[in-house]
């Protein structure tokens, strides 16, 4: 484990945050914060349908960052993560090793993640802060900003305990 | 350990969450807040078919049932989340009024808890 180290710092995981009972803790959180960014979304949406004064509603371009997010999501946390360092033990870099598939496809994923945050900020300027909308108005587009923060803080949540899970099970291996 | 007692203080609990949730959605002739139970009544079904679908006794086999136990507890989690913002959401959009919300809020969580600590007391009849 040593011989391998990539970075010179070495900062020790401290021992809470190492065990079965965080990780499982973790998936149930991103859960719900998944859950809380897409309600957050989805109340923007019904707001504009109800209890709307104005004539601005969520229309299918307010609805494509959201979608370009929980995608990436799904790519980023479908992959096997144990692939990504399977390169080790191929003889050759490009010898049908599906490390760099896995790679590619993470790269996707992070991309149409980070995508999906950048449209929703695009999607705040251009549509309501360029014609300084007054607030109610504008919530509709904050809550799309903070919709796609959560659902981005949410899959960071899933990542990180499902690296727990490798460290657990290289212990028990070991 | 958990006697006729607990059984009897659990209904008790459920039944007021009932109360709660259906005199949230009754007495403003609204009846939007009865989505919380079906949300609450589906919250713990993705981890019980999840741990169906998984195999937890082989350690050296490469996750294989890893992947299903997760989707599992990120569907729980949802669920719980989902239950009390869907309220939260009918409030703001003033489709129900907030003293439906609060009361619609407190009973899902009533029958959650319910669902929760009877699956708890009553585990270890039943595994292994």
């Amino acid at each position: 484990m040593d011989g391998n180290r990539l970075w010179r710092f070495h900062i020790p995981k401290p021992d809470w945050l190492n065990s079965q009972y965080m990780r499982t803790a973790g998936v149930y959180a991103a859960g719900g914060l998944f859950s809380l960014g897409f309600f957050f979304f989805l109340d923007a949406a019904v707001f504009s349908k109800t209890a709307n004064a104005s004539n601005i509603h969520i229309k299918f371009v307010d609805w494509i960052p959201i979608i370009c997010s929980a995608f990436g999501m799904l790519v980023i946390n479908s992959i096997e993560k144990s692939q990504l360092t399977s390169e080790a033990f191929s003889p050759s870099r490009w010898d049908g090793g599906t490390a760099w598939k896995a790679r590619l496809v993470l790269f996707l994923g992070f991309a149409l993640m980070a995508g999906g945050l950048a449209g929703s900020v695009t999607v705040l300027t251009l549509k309501y802060l360029v014609p300084k909308y007054p607030f109610p108005t504008m919530y509709l587009g904050v809550a799309n900003v903070i919709s796609n923060s959560l659902i981005m803080l949410s899959s960071a949540v899933l990542w990180v305990s499902q690296n727990i899970e490798d460290d657990f099970q290289y212990n028990l291996s070991l | 350990m958990a006697g006729i007692k607990t059984i009897i203080g659990l209904s008790f609990i459920l039944a007021i969450g009932f109360l709660l949730v259906i005199l949230s959605s009754a007495l403003f002739q609204n009846y939007l807040p009865l989505l919380v139970v079906a949300t609450y009544v589906l919250a713990p079904l993705p981890n019980a078919i999840a741990g169906r679908c998984s195999q937890p006794d082989d350690i050296l086999g490469d996750g294989n049932g890893g992947g299903i136990v997760d989707f599992g507890r990120f569907m729980t989690g949802f669920l719980v989340v989902m239950g009390v913002a869907l309220p939260v959401l009918f409030a703001h959009c003033q489709l129900i009024t907030v003293a439906a919300m609060f009361m619609s809020i407190i009973g899902g969580l009533l029958i959650y808890g319910t669902i929760i600590s009877f699956t708890m007391f009553f585990q270890e009849e039943t595994d292994f």
